[in-house]
């Protein structure tokens, strides 16, 4: 937790996001039972209890990925998040939760802390992931073993970092969108959302 | 004599066994009476019975050992009677072995011969099996042409149901693009539809226009008309001011003719008035004639002056309405002059005007067409500038005769402006609802954004992993069919390659040789079965005088060895119960005493069949 006591700066707004990515990752991640569920332990966070991975190779990935979305936060050249879930048998991608994010490319040079408390962050990063997990109850069920990826759409000046490479945007053939909540550091604003393959049974 | 002893000693021992047994229940009942002294009886005859009993176990036993000694002695007298025998036998056999030895000598004698034949025949059979082989190779191979062909044509078979599927898929899809296309056939043919109704809507419009053209030409022609007399009349406008001039007193003149005649309309009336007061007069003048006549008459009798001053002066009047006639009658006749006058005039102008008429038509009809036309162009477009300013002078007046119909301009202007900002309203949220779902769906500008993702993410390690198992599976299936077509290979032939690393392989090899084996046996068997019954025919054929045939089911048919005929047969059938029977055939039919005799009086099929056999052997002999 970032020392935040006389307001949000612009490195702790991107800590708390990239924490906040960290942990939402994960829940999808168990939910949508991408990994089994014994590969998960409970810990909590913004009081409330939350699944993180126990797989090294899992986690040494997110770990990577949020590391460098963290730089990229700090220098506000990141757009959006995408995590991107692809059926293995069809390669086709079924789902697709992605977190735009709005950046006060103002507080770069002001660099005065921000007035808003920790705690109103949080309540908001509680709803948020709470809503997360309530959208699993009108998802289609994933039934084919699938594996999932994050893109991160960034400004097209960015430098490509070593183990980075470009993408396409993955974007899933007849979807339904949803707009979930959101929430602001008053640096970075995240808003969020989930577009889903349509199932022809509809 | 043994089994009376033993009879004997079972028969002791039951009366021993029913005498201890008896006094037990007297005793039982003597107990009761006398308990004291009955034990020491009972003691006593215990002792006794137990003595007896002994004596008589011992008796048993050497009953016992006296039976086995005898059994003992019968069996060794039996023995010994059986060696004997044995030994008698045994002597017999041996003189028998050695006659059957001789004979097996013999045997083998022809037996070796026969092995000779056999052997030669066997070689001659191997010949014919290495013949039949190479046959069977040949046919082999055949096969497995066949069989190579069969798989090809299999292969075949699966490209082309492949390719049928494939075939059907596109069918499929050609149906798919052919229901599309109809789609598009039938939307087309739609706005065809419309392309049609709108081309009538302006053909009718064209012919609308034709119309509008037509009267527009229609219009142009009386447009060159009024243009014409537009021409004319200015010059007769010239003409009528040069004429007005002359013209201008008309109205005068007119008047004065107005003020003449009805002067001499009033005179004419005072001449008629006159005339009736001339005539008045006149008789007055009569009367007063004769009243004179009488007043002179009278006066001249009484006045003679007053008479002929009354006279004077009515003479006097007379005379001065009489000038006023004579000098109205001379306006009249002036003014008469003056109209007849006036009216020649008239006429001269008229006709003057009319000459110069038609000169001037003259003059238009003698000028040529082409200078003609752009006067005429020229008075159109000064027509038509005419006409425009004319309508906008109209349209002016108009505006200025409704001078409060300015704003109303306004309003139009007002809505439809306003419609236009609703449109452009609605395009915008239909454009912000697009952008939104775009955004949502994760569209993005390549121009600003570019989309990143670590290389080693889990989806590709997945795909990965993925193909490197449908990689390792594809080469397992490669072997197993590999190892599977090499196994069927093995199995044909003999031996078999056995560098295989599969441990089934000698399990089905060694199961190979005993089927092999089995199949050896059994056909040897076949052989040696066919040899042995073909000998017993032949034997039983020779010996009896029928060759003994199995047609169907239970008919047995006999031909005898001296038949006359080749045709010649009896058949027999083998009814339910067992028992044969005799069929009839063409031969039976000849010997239909012989059947009567033997088989229905004698009842015997062997009797029947020797007599057949005598009589045909005595047919033969006597021919």
């Amino acid at each position: 937790m970032t020392s935040t006591l006389k307001g949000i700066t612009l490195k702790g707004s991107a800590e708390l996001v990239a924490e906040f990515f960290s942990f939402g990752i994960n829940s999808i991640l168990y939910q949508r039972g991408i990994y089994p569920p014994e590969t998960f332990t409970r810990v909590t966070q913004y009081d409330m209890s939350l699944q993180l991975t126990t797989d090294v190779k899992l986690k040494n990935y997110l770990t990577n990925v949020v590391s460098q979305l963290k730089e990229w936060l700090f220098e506000c050249t990141v757009q959006k998040l995408v995590l991107v879930i692809t059926c293995l048998e069809t390669n086709e991608v079924l789902e697709r939760w992605q977190f735009d994010i709005e950046c006060d490319k103002s507080a770069k040079e002001s660099s005065a802390p921000r007035e808003k408390s920790i705690k109103t962050i949080q309540d908001e990063i509680r709803s948020v992931i709470r809503q997360i997990t309530a959208t699993v109850t009108f998802l289609p069920l994933l039934e084919s073993a699938c594996s999932f990826d994050l893109l991160v759409y960034t400004d097209k000046d960015l430098v490509v970092p070593d183990r980075w490479e470009e993408s396409g945007p993955q974007i899933i053939s007849q979807s339904e969108e949803v707009r979930l909540r959101s929430f602001t550091t008053s640096i970075h604003k995240v808003n969020s959302m989930v577009a889903y393959k349509k199932t022809d049974s509809v | 004599m043994d089994l009376e002893d033993d009879t004997t000693v079972f028969a002791t021992l039951k009366s021993f066994n029913s005498f201890i047994s008896r006094p037990d229940p007297p005793q039982r009942l003597s107990e009761q009476a006398a308990a004291g002294a009955g034990l020491q009886m009972q003691y006593k005859r215990s002792m006794e019975l137990l003595e007896a009993a002994e004596k008589l176990h011992s008796k048993n036993q050497y009953l016992q050992l006296d039976q086995e000694k005898r059994q003992m002695e019968l069996s060794h007298k039996r023995a010994r009677f059986e060696l004997e025998k044995a030994a008698s036998d045994s002597a017999r056999d041996f003189e028998r072995e050695v006659d059957r030895n001789q004979e097996l000598l013999g045997r083998i004698k022809r037996l070796e011969e026969r092995e000779a034949e056999s052997a030669k025949s066997q070689s001659e059979q191997v010949e014919a099996n290495r013949a039949l082989r190479k046959k069977l190779e040949g046919l082999t191979q055949k096969l497995e042409e066949r069989d190579s062909t069969l798989e090809t044509a299999n292969q075949t078979i699966s490209a082309l149901k492949d390719e049928i599927r494939e075939l059907k898929q596109k069918i499929q899809n050609q149906d798919a693009t052919i229901s599309t296309q109809t789609l598009e056939n039938q939307a087309l043919e739609e706005q065809l539809d419309l392309q049609r109704r709108k081309y009538q809507e302006v053909s009718q419009l064209c012919q609308s226009l034709q119309s509008a053209q037509s009267s527009c030409s229609e219009h142009i022609i009386k447009i060159k008309e009024l243009e014409r007399r537009l021409a004319l009349q200015e010059q007769d406008v010239v003409m009528v001011r040069t004429m007005k001039s002359e013209v201008a007193r008309v109205p005068d003149m007119d008047k004065e003719l107005r003020r003449l005649r009805e002067d001499n309309a009033y005179l004419r009336e005072n001449s008629s008035l006159l005339k009736e007061e001339v005539e008045g007069l006149r008789r007055k003048l009569e009367r007063m004639e004769r009243t004179k006549e009488e007043l002179v008459n009278m006066e001249l009798e009484k006045e003679v002056p007053s008479v002929l001053r009354s006279q004077s002066e009515l003479q006097g009047e007379l005379a001065q309405q009489r000038s006023k006639a004579l000098e109205e009658q001379k306006k009249r006749e002036s003014q008469d002059a003056l109209v007849r006058r006036l009216q020649k005039r008239v006429l001269l102008l008229t006709k003057e005007r009319d000459g110069m008429r038609s000169i001037l038509e003259s003059y238009d009809s003698e000028l040529a067409p082409t200078e003609y036309s752009p006067q005429l162009t020229k008075r159109l477009r000064e027509a038509e500038d005419i006409l425009q300013k004319t309508q906008s002078h109209h349209a002016e007046m108009e505006v200025a005769d409704k001078s409060t119909c300015v704003y109303p301009l306004f309003r139009l202007k007002i809505e439809d402006l306003e419609a236009e900002r609703q449109r452009l309203e609605e395009q915008n949220s239909i454009l912000e609802m697009r952008l939104e779902r775009h955004n949502l769906q994760g569209d993005y500008d390549p121009v600003k954004t570019q989309v990143l993702h670590f290389k080693m993410n889990p989806t590709s390690v997945a795909k990965q992993q993925r193909q490197q198992e449908v990689e390792s599976l594809r080469e397992e299936v490669i072997r197993l069919r590999e190892h599977l077509r090499s196994l069927q290979d093995g199995g044909a032939l003999v031996h078999a390659q056995d560098d295989s690393s599969m441990p089934g392989s000698s399990l089905c090899l060694n199961l190979r040789k005993q089927m092999e084996s089995s199949e050896l046996r059994n056909q040897r068997l076949k052989e040696v079965f066919q040899r042995k019954i073909q000998e017993f025919r032949t034997v039983c054929y020779v010996l009896t005088g029928y060759q003994i045939d199995i047609t169907t089911e239970n008919q047995y048919r006999l031909t005898s060895v001296y038949a006359e005929h080749m045709d010649d047969s009896l058949l027999f059938k083998k009814g339910s119960s067992g028992s044969m029977q005799l069929m009839e055939t063409e031969f039976s039919k000849t010997l239909g005493e012989m059947v009567a005799l033997h088989l229905h009086h004698q009842k015997s099929i062997p009797a029947f069949l020797s007599a057949v056999t005598l009589d045909l052997f005595s047919r033969q002999t006597a021919v």
